[in-house]
């Protein structure tokens, strides 16, 4: 074996012969990338926009396990016996709750940052695995209500498109406050995405920069809020449940002041959230990760006493089935999926089909200064792959009828693990999951979800 | 100051809910008239409906009066709170009283009257709809106003039009300051005719069309301002 | 995130119905803060003004009723009803503050950058009685005041120092004073006659009033300080 291994006199990297190895030391503050993007803004003058979420390596729901069953605790057999993912959604005040087979819902994305054939597509699925679509910064678009069987009505500040016609059509409403990749930012949409129609929806001139605004217009702070919510019931006959999304920052105090504003459902979405586009400075500088916020709002929720009342959705980075498991064993009735989906549906693939035959998008990924698998130029309206594009020679390449036969896969797979993970520690309905049945691989996994290390009882923080 | 009006339904706030008086609105027939009887400052009143109706409210009504609305003519008679006709669709709002902050905002169509004055940011985000102030309004008003006219026919607080789109903002009186991108500019023949078209609807006496200033965008903050080289 | 009303009453005649006026103006805000709310109210006693406060967790309609607030006589009164944001639930959570034995605040907004300016008071010796960031601003004043700044000066200088979203109404012995911050995104209504100056976060907290009808009514402009003294 020894002729395996390295021969002493072996370089990793010949090319570098000439120059030192003290001459090529990497400084950890000043990376390559810090260098590249401290020289980015003394050439342009401004922050760096782009889409996608924070990049940075952050705390997650990897960092969790399940004790899954064994001797003290029974597993359901997990290829047979029935594991329950129906989710009801909105049942406070809401005379018509929103009924999901599966707790596994798509987040707002709005057409403009997304094109039409990927709503549809996103529409499509959700009906066909029973959940639901939400709409985004920007209206509803025809294609979406009609792919869309159970569609969530966003209330944003910008209000571009929102009208009663639409507000009656819509199945829930979500008032958005933040999400997860700018909390207490404003939605941008910049002028390459925002063609005729768009701008049309949005009561704007085409090719402006959509900077929308980060407080509503008409109301600020939760004694405000209540009377808002009010309105929007009145407007829709107490039907439809009222959402209240929040970017995961206080979330104790936001939670608890959402409820108190007469919020059905809360949504709490985590710093790793997507986006369409924003400032990279917010994507990695603001809000708190989804584990520790999903343990801080369902806390909130129990300390008042309302997390029977009051249903919990998380969002965030949430991409496999044991994610879901995680978030709904810390005490989340339902997670919302953005990114995860549009990866689904082709994005940051090498390849995109067009008339049955397979092109290699590489070419326009490089274009764009990327490559397929980092691409997070969704804010440049160049999507390679048809997705977060207006421009109609690119939308041609997303099928909407193919990638929504990808979503689906993708959404019954996510399922799929959920559910073994569930019947594995015993449980007949996954919402029967509890932070008991995890424990945490890192001290900080421990620490921010509330559960102990693994191999121990230890819960940093907590009393013992 | 409660005129007492021939009205086909009275719908008395102190003794129903906001629920109770709104399912009534929704049910009226086009062409029929409701009065509204002690609102005491009661919020999310007609909010919501789309029948052609005549509504109104005798005395003080809260916030987002007539808010969402896509239908019918509303006249208040007394003052209102926040966002009054906010998200018009259209119909109309008349207030013969003060309305407090945000009048008008985000409203897409319709027309909001108020002949006394309004608060801070009147007309704010507004997307179509037309906002007519008898008085004065309150600082940041026409703020981020996309479409649609506003026309104050008094005073107008600071930062008048900041961050202004498309929507043109007429005012008789005199303004504070005006917002960032916001400008005045020249009054047209058209500018003219506009004003007096909308003073005539809304019943001003007060203010002479051809004395109006008209404030606009500037346009300077449509795209950003380093867009020349493309690269975000 | 509240609802505050307050009145200041210039003619003596209406001093016997202090306590009558201001109680339904705080019922009218219960809506915007149902979890605690507290009064606090001036009268003289010969040749001292003494203020009297009272505040509790529960309904204001309730917390009237069990202090007797309606039968109280006096110059002025400010109250509060509270919807708890970033501090808990509790009596002395509760407005008004009341940092000196003549000094009364009651506030609804966020302050932002409260914790600093807490520790710089706590550093020069305040003694804070809560964790909620309108003692901060309560204390703020008192310790201007007692620094020699009448409170016109003293909420000037709240202006200058306090970041957020504030609509602040502020009462001494004397005076009785109303500022909002430069967004003024927190609502607020005067109302005044030769009778009296009624604030109210709504304007249908003053509607109850006597001679509203002839009142001059104006909601604050932002960063403006208005004072009213005796």
């Amino acid at each position: 074996m020894t002729e395996m291994l390295p021969r002493p006199t072996a370089r990793a990297e010949p090319a570098a012969d000439e120059i030192p190895a003290d001459g090529r030391r990497r400084s950890h503050t000043f990376p390559p990338e810090s260098i590249a993007q401290i020289q980015r803004m003394a050439e342009e003058g401004h922050y760096e926009i782009r889409g996608w979420g924070a990049k940075r390596a952050l705390p997650s729901f990897d960092d969790l396990t399940f004790l899954t069953a064994s001797i003290s605790r029974y597993p359901l057999e997990g290829y047979r016996e029935k594991c329950e993912t129906r989710t009801v959604l909105g049942s406070r005040f809401a005379s018509k709750p929103i009924e999901l087979d599966i707790p596994i819902t798509i987040a707002g994305m709005s057409f403009g940052s997304l094109s039409a054939a990927a709503k549809t597509a996103l529409g499509t699925a959700a009906t066909a695995v029973g959940t639901s679509t939400t709409t985004g910064d920007g209206g509803m678009s025809t294609e979406e209500r009609a792919a869309s069987q159970l569609l969530v009505y966003q209330c944003l500040p910008s209000r571009y498109g929102f009208n009663l016609a639409d507000l009656r059509k819509a199945d829930a409403i979500e008032i958005v406050v933040g999400q997860g990749a700018k909390p207490g930012g404003g939605g941008m949409l910049l002028g390459q995405k925002v063609s005729d129609r768009v701008a049309g929806m949005r009561t704007l001139p085409p090719g402006v920069d959509q900077r929308s605004a980060s407080r509503h217009p008409d109301w600020v702070g939760p004694d405000d809020l209540r009377i808002k919510i009010e309105e929007l019931r009145e407007a829709t006959s107490w039907e439809k449940p009222v959402y209240v999304k929040l970017g995961a920052t206080r979330v104790t105090n936001d939670v608890k002041l959402a409820v108190a504003a007469g919020a059905d459902v809360v949504v709490v979405d985590g710093m790793q959230g997507g986006t369409g586009a924003t400032q990279d400075v917010f994507l990695e500088n603001a809000g708190i990760p989804t584990l520790p916020a999903v343990r801080q709002a369902a806390a909130a929720l129990r300390e008042i006493e309302m997390e029977d009342q009051v249903q919990l959705v998380v969002s965030g980075g949430i991409r496999s089935g044991s994610d879901v498991a995680k978030a709904l064993a810390l005490g989340a009735d339902a997670v919302s999926l953005g990114v995860a989906p549009l990866v689904a549906l082709g994005c940051n693939s090498r390849t995109y089909q067009r008339d049955g035959i397979s092109h290699d998008a590489t070419e326009d990924y490089r274009a764009l200064g990327t490559e397929p698998g980092h691409c997070h130029k969704m804010h440049t309206g160049q999507c390679p792959v048809g997705i977060a594009t207006q421009d109609p020679e690119l939308e041609a390449r997303l099928d909407a009828a193919a990638g929504a036969r990808r979503v689906i896969n993708y959404l019954k797979s996510v399922t799929m693990e959920l559910t073994t993970l569930a019947r594995a520690c015993g449980k007949s309905d996954v919402h029967n999951l509890e932070p008991e049945d995890l424990v945490a691989l890192t001290v900080e996994a421990a620490a921010m979800a509330g559960v102990p290390l693994a191999g121990t009882n230890w819960i940093p923080g907590e009393q013992r | 100051m409660v005129q007492v009006t021939e009205a086909d339904t009275v719908l008395n706030c102190a003794e129903l809910s906001t629920r109770e008086v709104n399912a009534a609105l929704a049910e009226l027939p086009d062409g029929t008239h409701a009065r509204i009887t002690e609102p005491w400052g009661r919020h999310n009143l007609a909010v919501g409906l789309s029948n052609s109706c005549t509504i109104e409210i005798a005395g003080n009504a809260g916030y987002f009066i007539g808010g969402l609305g896509a239908g019918p003519a509303i006249t208040v008679h007394g003052f209102v709170g926040w966002s009054v006709g906010e998200n018009l669709m259209s119909g109309s709002i008349t207030v013969h009283g003060n309305a407090s902050e945000c009048a008008g905002a985000s409203a897409h169509g319709g027309r909001l009257v108020i002949h006394g004055d309004a608060s801070a940011r009147a007309g704010i985000s507004l997307k179509g709809g037309t906002v007519l102030v008898g008085g004065d309004v309150g600082h940041m008003s026409g703020f981020m106003a996309q479409a649609g006219v506003l026309l104050v026919g008094g005073d107008a607080g600071d930062a008048l039009g900041d961050s202004l789109y498309e929507t043109v903002i007429y005012v008789a009186g005199r303004i504070a300051s005006l917002g960032a991108d916001a400008r005045i500019e020249e009054l047209t023949a058209d500018d003219v005719l506009t004003v007096k078209r909308l003073v005539d609807k809304a019943g001003f006496d007060h203010i002479d069309p051809e004395n109006v200033k008209r404030v606009a965008s500037a346009k300077q903050l449509y795209n950003f301002d380093a867009l020349k080289d493309q690269k975000y | 995130m509240c609802g505050i009303v307050g009145l200041h009453l210039k003619n003596p005649a209406l001093h016997g119905q202090l306590g009558s006026l201001l109680a339904p103006m705080l019922d009218c805000m219960t809506s915007r803060g149902p979890d605690s709310a507290g009064l606090a109210l001036y009268h003289d006693e010969g040749a001292r003004t003494v203020m009297d406060v009272y505040k509790d967790v529960g309904l204001p309609k309730e917390i009237c009723a069990r202090y007797d607030i309606a039968s109280r006589t006096g110059f002025q009164g400010i109250g509060h009803t509270r919807m708890a944001t970033e501090s808990a639930v509790t009596t002395e959570h509760s407005h008004p503050f009341t940092p000196t034995e003549q000094l009364a605040l009651v506030h609804n907004g966020s302050f932002s950058n409260h914790a600093t300016i807490r520790r710089r008071l706590v550093r020069e010796g305040h003694v804070f009685d809560t964790d909620n960031d309108s003692e901060v601003a309560a204390r703020y004043i008192a310790d201007q005041m007692t620094k020699g700044a009448d409170l016109d000066d003293a909420m000037r200088m709240v202006l200058k120092e306090f970041d957020g979203f504030f609509t602040l109404l502020v009462t001494t012995s004397s005076q009785f004073a109303v500022l909002r911050d430069s967004f003024a995104c927190k609502p607020a209504v005067v109302a005044e006659t030769a009778d009296y100056v009624a604030f109210g976060s709504e304007y249908h907290a003053l509607a109850s009033l006597p001679g509203l009808a002839e009142a001059t009514v104006f909601e604050p402009s932002p960063e403006v300080v208005y004072t009213w003294s005796r």
